[in-house]
């Protein structure tokens, strides 16, 4: 396990330290002495950064830093709960889909180019107007935009297997579909569904980013990066640093995942390329 | 004929799921709290007026012949009123459709210009290669700076410093070719920053994968020029799954790149349908979605159409 660790180029380490960076930040920000992200007039209004406020303040003389650390919070904590619920049903569905052929399927398959068809951005517009804006309704949207790609993923890898001697052999000696399936198929295909994950999960962060920004994602007093960024555009031309931290930022956060999930893949599907030299 | 063959299925695929997506659209809109009388005539309503309004859409009947009803419309081109102009919601789009379009088209030349080279060069490159490094971290930046965060930066840059390039302001192409540029070249840099890095990875994957394969092997044996290589064995055969992201990335633009158009003020149909949401004028909404699904599909059956072009494997039952 740890062994992969060792062999991953500076890229991708550096990718996975930072990953690991904001989530401990994010973790134990409220505990680290960084200031109330909520106390209004800690500052006076919109100064640029200082010692005493490294990202400067807001309109309303909050300290940023402590904003951005808890914005870091919302948008992995949004994202990750949406992909994570999104991962199980679609590796469910793939699952049955790839396994029992036929009508179930079809029923899939059909289901999964639906989804897909919905571009991800307008579907959150859809979806904020029956549900209104909000959290549930981000995460709503990030499990339409994503769920097909579990479930197309895990269907092909799975019809490769159903058709493999362990399998056929495990149906022989009686097990029933769900044990072949949770027994056999599951932990062959947990690779392809972690690789997904990862992939997902920054399409995620993108998609509740954007629907922040759009006012349509977590509400305030609340923040998340997105909303962040939101508040900050407003002041773009005189108070910059509003905009650039919290950009910066939430750049840095899913290019973190972008770059473990191609380390995650190259450690488990190997692609070696060739010199023509 | 055996274009046909490969293609019908697909037809009738992309058929069932615009279905799909039409019902979906439709339950989803007649799922809004207080239903459509109380968005058309607002909080104060009385029960008759409410009666009147259902009489007078169709509402007071069954779900199914509802939705029935309002596809045949859809067939005839009827997306509907919109509540705040009054005019029909299809002329509205397609009055908007032209500026989307040509957004579209410049982020999509602009992404392939610079993801192409680059995704060869990395996937050609040797492993410790400057170029290639180079290639990956485009790649990584492109698929991880939001568009909105990469917009906001060059709005900053561009209203400080006043260069040529304009923020907001739109002008047609037709009135000043120039100006129209100005103004659309910001947008379409910052929508095509992930279609570079979309590109960019795909080709790099797929040269990576032709390369391992034999008949490189026996041009290499052959002592053919790297060039050549790459020219004639490596690129026709890593075509087919950049054409599929492509193809997926322009279906993406032209349903309307809501951010950056609502980012750069730029009148298209993605600003639009914005706009009809903070209108709670949800028809627009709803022929928006539906509109840009629909597109998509199109464009896609497309792509699946240019696969049979470009690999004669494609459908002949061999593949």
């Amino acid at each position: 396990m740890f062994s992969i660790l060792w062999r991953l180029d500076r890229l991708s380490r550096f990718g996975l330290g930072l990953l690991i960076f904001l989530i401990l930040l994010g973790l134990v920000g409220p505990h680290l002495p960084l200031g109330d992200p909520m106390r209004i007039g800690a500052g006076p209004r919109l100064t640029p950064p200082s010692w005493q406020f490294p990202f400067g303040t807001d309109e309303l003389g909050r300290s940023f830093l402590p904003r951005v650390v808890d914005g870091i919070r919302a948008t992995f904590l949004l994202s990750a709960v949406a992909v994570i619920i999104t991962a199980v049903i679609g590796t469910l569905l793939g699952m049955v889909s790839g396994f029992f052929g036929g009508f179930a399927d079809q029923l899939v398959a059909r289901g999964a180019d639906i989804l897909f068809a919905f571009p991800a951005i307008l579907a959150g517009l859809l979806i904020a107007a029956v549900m209104g804006p909000g959290q549930i309704s981000a995460i709503a949207v990030i499990s339409v935009a994503t769920l097909p790609l579990f479930i197309r993923v895990v269907r092909a890898v799975t019809l490769g297997l159903a058709s493999r001697g362990f399998i056929v052999a495990a149906q022989v000696a009686g097990a029933s579909p769900w044990r072949v399936m949770m027994v056999h198929i599951l932990p062959n295909i947990i690779g392809a569904v972690i690789v997904q994950l990862t992939y997902a999960l920054s399409i995620g962060m993108i998609i509740e980013s954007a629907l922040s920004f759009l006012g349509l994602g977590v509400q305030p007093p609340y923040a998340s990066l997105g909303s962040l960024l939101r508040q900050g555009s407003a002041y773009l031309t005189f108070a910059p640093w509003l905009v650039l931290s919290s950009g910066a930022v939430l750049s840095a956060a899913i290019m973190s995942v972008n770059l473990t999930g191609d380390a995650v893949r190259d450690a488990l599907e190997p692609l070696k390329g060739r010199s023509l030299t | 004929m055996r274009i046909l063959f490969y293609f019908l299925p697909k037809l009738a695929v992309a058929a069932i799921t615009m279905l799909g997506v039409s019902a979906l659209v439709f339950l989803s809109l007649r799922m809004i709290p207080g239903g459509y009388a109380d968005v058309l005539l607002g909080p104060f309503v009385t029960p008759e007026a409410r009666e009147a309004i259902a009489v007078r859409y169709g509402l007071d009947q069954p779900l199914l012949i509802q939705y029935l009803n309002w596809l045949g419309a859809l067939f005839q081109g009827d997306l509907g009123v919109s509540m705040v102009t009054r005019a029909p919601v299809l002329d509205e789009f397609l009055r908007r459709a032209p500026v989307t379009l040509e957004l579209a088209l410049l982020a999509l030349i602009v992404a392939l210009a610079g993801g192409l080279p680059l995704g060869i060069l990395a996937g050609i490159a040797p492993p410790d290669h400057r170029g290639g490094l180079l290639a990956r971290l485009v790649g990584a930046l492109g698929a991880s700076v939001p568009d909105f965060v990469l917009g906001s930066l060059l709005i900053f840059v561009f209203s400080v410093w006043s260069l040529w390039l304009r923020v907001g302001g739109y002008v047609g192409p037709i009135e000043d070719p120039v100006g129209n540029l100005r103004v659309m070249l910001l947008p379409a840099l910052t929508l095509s920053l992930f279609g570079i890095a979309l590109v960019l990875r795909t080709t790099r994957d797929a040269v990576l994968r032709v390369m391992t394969e034999g008949h490189i092997t026996t041009a290499l044996a052959r002592g053919e020029r790297p060039i050549d290589i790459v020219r004639l064995h490596v690129l026709r055969n890593a075509a087919i799954p950049v054409v599929t992201v492509v193809t997926t990335y322009f279906g993406f633009l032209l349903g309307g790149a809501v951010v950056v158009e609502v980012l750069f003020s730029i009148p298209g149909i993605g600003f639009f349908i914005f706009s009809g949401l903070e209108n709670r004028d949800y028809a627009i909404v709803q022929a928006g979605v539906l509109i840009a699904a629909a597109v998509f599909i199109t464009i896609n059956m497309l792509a699946d159409l240019a696969y049979a072009l470009i690999d004669p494997r494609v459908g002949s039952g061999r593949h």
